[in-house]
C-alpha cells in the first residue's frame, strides 16, 4: 500500500466522534502533563540558575542561562577540614551503604520467612502473621523513642548499620506477606518432585523456589534500596550527628532553621532524583507485577 | 565478469532503489497531502453537518429524558441510601462481633490454659511418677532432667543458656561490694527503706526493680546517710535514678527473662516426654538422629529465627516500652536525675477523654485525619482509573510515551516533590503565586476562593496558601491535590496492569450482543477492575491514616489554630496541633518537638491509632479467604 493510501484511508476513517473524542483526549492528555511538568521544570530551573531567591527563578528552564553555580558550592563544600569529600557527597554515601545493605538484608530473610509461610505447616503460624501484621499498625515514633534510648545506652547512635537493623525489621511483615503470596503460586508438585530424588528442605529451597521467586525479590529489593533515600524522621533521631541525603535535603527547607536556603535544597534533590527516577521508571515492569500479584493474592 | 561492470552495477541498483522506493514515495506523499487534506474538509464538513443537524435531536432526546432520570433517581435514592446504611451497619455489627467473640475465645483459651496447666501437672506425677520427676529435675535445673535422660547434647546448650544469663547478671551486678561489708559501712538508717537490688542487683535484679519501681532516689536525696548525686563513678548507688533508663532497661531484662522462662519450660517438658518414648520404644535417641530429625521438622522454625530476634528487639520490645509510656505521667516537665516520673494507671487517657479542651482537638484531628485518608485514597483512584482509561483507549497512539511521563510523579521520591510543593505554594516567591501575579489573576483568584469560602484572610497581598491562620480548608485543599499529584499514578499503573488480564473474549460477548461502548465499560471493564484492586484501596487507607511525611513536609502541620480558639490548658504545654495535622503528625510534635515532648500523651494517642487501625486491618485480612485458605 502506497503512502497515499494510507493517508487517505487514515483521513476517511475519521469520523466526527473520532476528532471530538481525540482532540478531547489529547487536550486532557496535554493538560495533565503540563501539570505534571511545571512544577519539575521548575525545579530543574532552580538547580541550574545563580540566582539566590526563588522568586527570581524563571518558570521555564532558560538554558543559555544556566549555570553550574549550584553543583559547584555541592560538591565541594565541606563542614569538616579533614573531610575527604564534600557534605552532600558524604551524606549520599551514607545512604547509599545504608540503602545497599538493607537490600541485601531485607531480601535475603524476607525470602526465608516468607518460603517458611508459603511451604511449611506449623504451630502458631496465622498468630504470627497475624500480629505481625497488626503490630505494623502502631505508629512507629514511639517506638522510635525507645530505640533511641536503647541505642544511646548501648553506643549504637551515629550507627548506619544499627539504622540499617531497624529498617530491615520494620519492612519484614509487609514484604514476607508478598512473597508469601507469589510463592503459594509455585505448585507444590516440584517440591515433591524434589523431595523423592533426595533433596533436603534447604536445597530445594535454593535450588528451586528462590530461582522461581525472582520477579518478587526484585520487586522487594527496589523497595528496600528505595526506602532510605526517602525516610527523614528515622535517621533524624536515630543519627543525630551523621547526615542522610533526607536530613541534609530537610536542613535547607525548614524555615526556622538558619540554613534554610530553597535554591540548595533544589540543586540537592534534583541530583538525587534523576538517578532514582531512573531505577524507579526501568524497574516499573517489577513494580507493576508486584502490585497485582498483591491485588490478587492479598 | 570484471571489476568495473560490476560496481557499475551496484551504484544503478542503489539509484534505481532510491529512484523508485524513497523519491516515489516522498512524492507521492507530497501529492497525496492536498488531496488528504481535502478529503479531511471535506469529511469535516459532512461531520459538522452531520452534528448540527442531530444536535436539536440529541437536545430535544436529553430534555425529554430528563425528568424520567431525575426520578429514576430520586425513586432510587431511598433505596441506595438504605442499602448503604444497611451494609454499614452489618459492616459494624460484623466487627463487633468479630471482636467480642475473639476476646472472648482469647480469654477462654488463656484460662483454660491455665487450669489443665496444673491439672497435667497433677496427672503427671500420679501416672508418670519417674518422668515427673526427671521433669521436676530440669525445674530446679535446666538441663539436669536431660542429664539424667542421657541426652548431653541437649542439657549441655540448655545449661549454657542458663549460664549466659547468670554470667551478665553477675558482670553486671555489684555482688561483691555487698559481699565485702559495704552495706555496714553505709547502714540505712533505721526506718529508712533499703534497696538492695538498686544498689547492687545485676540487669536482670536491677531491671525488674526499675520496671516496678521507676525509680525511687533523685537528685539531694538522703540515702544511707549519703547525698545523692548525679552520678557517682565508685559508689553507683550513690547515682540518681533516671526512669527513663530504669523503664526501658526493665523492658528489655523483662523480655529476655521471658524467652530465659520458655527455654526453661521447654526443658522441663522435653524432660518429661523424653522419658516417656523412652519407656515406650526402650530407646534414646543419638545425637545424628536428632540433628536430623530437628533439620527437617523444624527447618520452618530455623529459617524464621533471624527475622524473628529483629523484629523482637526492634520492633516489640520497643513497642512495649512506648505502650507502657501510656500508663505513666512522663513528659517532657520532668527533669530526669532532678525527678522522676511515677506510674499513672490510666490517668492520662482520664485526661484526654473527660477534658473538653483535648477532646475537642482529638475530635478536629480525628476528623480530618480520617477525611484526609479517605479522599487521599478516594481521589487517586478515581484519576488513576480515569487516567489508565484514557491512555489505553483506541484514540492514543503514542500510548508507551504517555505512560511512562504520565508516571513521572511517582518516580519522584515522594520526599522531593513534597517539599518541592512546599515551594510551590510558597507564600511570596512560589511558583504558584508568582504565575498568578505574572498572570494578574491573584486578586479574581482570591475573590472566588473566598466566595467559595476556602480563604478567609484579608483582601490584600499574595493568598497564603499553606500558612494563613484564617485559610484552614485552603491549606487542607492543597494537601489533598498536592496528594492527588503524587498518588495518581501508582493507581494508573496499577489499573493498567488489571485492565491487562480482562479476558476478550468478554468484549467479544458484548459485541456480539450489541453492547456500546458505555455498556462496555459498566458491565464489565469497571467491575474487573473494582474487584481486583478493592484490597489495595483498604491498605491505601490505612497507609494514608498514617500518612505523616504528606503533612509533614508539605505544611508542616500548619497553619496553627488562631490563638482565641485555643484553650488555656493546651496552650500552656505548647501542644496544639495545627490545621492540617493528622493525628501522626501531632504525636510526632508531641513527641519529639523540645518544646511539647508530651510522651505520655503522644502515646495514649498511638495506642488509640493502634486500637482503630490495627483492629481494622486485622479484621479485613481475616476476611480475606486467600489469608486463611490452607497451603
Amino acid at each position: 500500500m502506497t503512502m497515499q493510501e494510507k493517508l487517505g484511508r487514515w483521513f476517511k476513517r475519521l469520523t466526527v466522534k473520532k476528532v471530538v473524542f481525540g482532540s478531547l483526549v489529547y487536550g486532557w492528555l496535554l493538560l495533565m502533563m503540563a501539570i505534571v511538568f511545571t512544577p519539575v521544570l521548575w525545579m530543574v530551573s532552580a538547580a541550574f540558575t545563580d540566582a539566590t531567591q526563588l522568586a527570581q527563578v524563571p518558570v521555564i528552564p532558560k538554558i543559555s542561562e544556566w549555570s553550574l553555580v549550584n553543583y559547584k558550592e555541592l560538591f565541594t563544600e565541606k563542614s569538616g577540614s579533614d573531610q575527604v569529600v564534600s557534605d552532600y557527597l558524604k551524606a549520599f554515601f551514607t545512604t547509599f551503604m545504608i540503602a545497599a545493605t538493607n537490600t541485601v538484608l531485607v531480601v535475603a530473610l524476607s525470602s526465608l520467612v516468607g518460603f517458611a509461610f508459603s511451604r511449611y505447616r506449623f504451630k502458631g503460624k496465622k498468630k504470627v502473621l497475624l500480629s505481625m501484621m497488626g503490630l505494623q499498625m502502631f505508629p512507629s515514633f514511639m517506638g522510635m523513642l525507645a530505640l533511641f534510648m536503647f541505642f544511646r545506652q548501648f553506643g549504637l547512635l551515629n550507627n548506619p548499620f544499627a539504622l540499617t537493623l531497624i529498617y530491615v525489621a520494620g519492612s519484614i511483615p509487609y514484604n514476607t506477606f508478598i512473597v508469601r503470596g507469589f510463592m503459594r503460586n509455585i505448585p507444590k508438585s516440584l517440591d515433591e518432585a524434589a523431595a523423592i530424588d533426595g533433596a533436603t528442605n534447604l536445597q530445594v529451597m535454593i535450588k528451586i523456589i528462590i530461582p522461581l521467586a525472582v520477579p518478587i525479590m526484585g520487586f522487594i529489593a527496589v523497595n528496600a534500596f528505595m526506602q532510605p533515600w526517602l525516610d527523614y524522621i528515622l535517621p533524624s533521631v536515630i543519627m543525630p550527628q551523621r547526615d542522610t541525603v533526607a536530613i541534609w535535603l530537610f536542613r535547607f527547607m525548614d524555615p526556622l532553621g538558619h540554613e534554610y536556603d530553597p535554591i540548595k535544597f533544589m540543586s540537592g534533590a534534583l541530583f538525587l532524583a534523576v538517578p532514582i527516577m531512573m531505577v524507579q521508571i526501568y524497574m516499573q515492569r517489577y513494580l507493576i507485577y508486584g502490585l497485582t500479584q498483591g491485588a490478587d493474592k492479598g | 565478469m570484471d571489476e568495473q561492470n560490476k560496481s557499475g552495477n551496484i551504484f544503478k541498483r542503489v539509484l534505481s532503489f532510491l529512484y523508485h522506493k524513497v523519491i516515489v514515495t516522498i512524492f507521492h506523499f507530497l501529492v497525496s497531502i492536498p488531496i488528504a487534506i481535502g478529503t479531511f474538509i471535506k469529511n469535516l464538513g459532512a461531520s459538522i453537518w452531520y452534528f448540527l443537524k442531530n444536535l436539536p435531536g440529541w437536545i430535544v432526546y436529553f430534555l425529554k429524558n430528563l425528568p424520567r432520570w431525575i426520578w429514576y433517581f430520586l425513586k432510587n435514592l431511598p433505596r441506595w441510601t438504605w442499602n448503604f446504611l444497611k451494609n454499614l451497619y452489618r459492616w459494624i455489627r460484623n466487627f463487633l462481633e468479630f471482636l467480642v467473640i475473639k476476646i472472648y475465645s482469647f480469654f477462654k483459651y488463656l484460662v483454660l490454659k491455665f487450669v489443665y496447666f496444673f491439672i497435667n501437672i497433677y496427672r503427671a506425677f500420679r501416672e508418670e511418677p519417674k518422668a515427673a520427676f526427671k521433669g521436676l529435675s530440669s525445674f530446679f535445673l535446666p538441663g539436669l532432667g536431660q542429664a539424667r535422660n542421657k541426652q548431653w547434647y541437649k542439657a549441655l546448650p540448655i545449661f549454657l543458656v542458663l549460664l549466659f544469663f547468670l554470667v551478665i547478671e553477675f558482670a553486671t551486678g555489684s555482688y561483691m561490694y555487698a559481699l565485702s561489708g559495704e552495706i555496714g559501712d553505709f547502714p540505712a538508717a533505721a526506718g529508712e527503706p533499703f534497696y538492695f537490688f538498686r544498689d547492687y542487683g545485676g540487669f536482670f535484679t536491677k531491671g525488674i526493680w526499675g520496671l516496678v519501681t521507676l525509680g525511687e532516689l533523685v537528685l539531694g536525696d538522703m540515702y544511707r546517710g549519703e547525698t545523692i548525686v548525679i552520678y557517682d563513678k565508685i559508689f553507683t548507688w550513690k547515682s540518681a535514678d533516671n526512669s527513663q533508663v530504669l523503664l526501658g532497661e526493665g523492658v528489655i531484662a523483662f523480655s529476655m527473662l521471658l524467652l530465659l522462662a520458655s527455654v526453661w519450660y521447654f526443658s522441663v517438658k522435653d524432660a518429661f516426654h523424653t522419658h516417656i518414648d523412652y519407656v515406650k520404644t526402650n530407646k534414646i535417641e543419638e545425637y545424628k538422629d536428632f540433628v536430623r530429625r530437628v533439620w527437617d521438622d523444624f527447618f520452618a522454625y530455623i529459617i524464621i529465627i533471624p527475622a524473628v530476634i529483629l523484629i523482637l528487639f526492634f520492633t516489640l520490645i520497643p513497642f512495649l516500652f512506648s505502650f507502657l509510656v501510656a500508663f505513666t505521667n512522663w513528659t517532657g516537665r520532668v527533669s530526669l536525675g532532678e525527678q522522676l516520673f511515677k506510674w499513672n494507671g490510666f490517668g492520662t487517657f482520664r485526661l484526654i477523654l473527660e477534658s473538653a479542651d483535648w477532646l475537642k482537638f482529638f475530635g478536629d484531628v480525628l476528623i480530618w485525619t480520617v477525611f484526609y485518608a479517605l479522599m487521599s485514597s478516594v481521589t487517586v483512584y478515581v484519576l488513576g482509573f480515569i487516567q489508565a482509561l484514557i491512555i489505553e483507549s483506541k484514540y492514543v497512539v503514542f500510548k508507551k510515551f504517555f505512560r511512562v511521563m504520565l508516571i513521572i510523579p511517582w518516580a519522584i521520591p515522594a520526599l522531593i516533590s513534597l517539599m518541592l510543593f512546599r515551594n510551590v505554594f510558597a507564600d511570596n516567591a512560589g511558583l504558584f503565586n508568582q504565575l498568578l501575579a505574572n498572570a494578574g489573576l491573584t486578586d479574581a483568584l482570591r475573590g472566588f476562593l473566598t466566595d467559595i469560602g476556602l480563604v478567609g484572610q484579608a483582601s490584600e497581598g499574595n493568598i497564603l496558601w499553606l500558612t494563613g491562620k484564617e485559610n484552614g480548608m485552603l491549606a487542607k485543599s492543597i494537601i489533598i491535590i498536592v496528594n492527588l499529584w503524587i498518588g495518581y499514578p501508582y493507581f494508573m499503573m496499577l489499573t493498567t496492569g488489571v485492565l491487562g488480564t480482562i479476558p476478550m473474549s468478554l468484549y467479544e460477548a458484548a459485541d456480539i450482543d450489541g453492547a456500546t461502548d458505555f455498556q462496555k465499560f459498566r458491565f464489565i471493564t469497571f467491575p474487573w477492575v473494582l474487584r481486583a484492586t478493592a484490597p489495595v484501596i483498604i491498605t491505601t487507607f490505612t497507609f494514608n491514616f498514617n500518612n505523616f511525611g504528606a503533612i509533614y513536609f508539605l505544611s508542616g502541620g500548619g497553619p496553627g489554630y488562631p490563638n482565641d480558639q485555643i484553650p488555656e490548658s493546651v496552650r500552656v504545654l505548647g501542644a496544639a496541633p495545627g490545621q492540617t495535622d493528622i493525628l501522626i503528625s501531632w504525636i510526632y510534635k508531641l513527641t519529639f518537638q523540645s518544646t511539647v515532648n508530651q510522651y505520655n500523651l503522644a502515646s495514649v494517642y498511638s495506642i488509640l491509632i493502634f486500637v482503630f487501625i490495627g483492629l481494622v486491618a486485622v479484621y479485613n485480612l481475616s476476611k480475606l479467604k486467600s489469608f486463611w485458605e490452607e497451603d
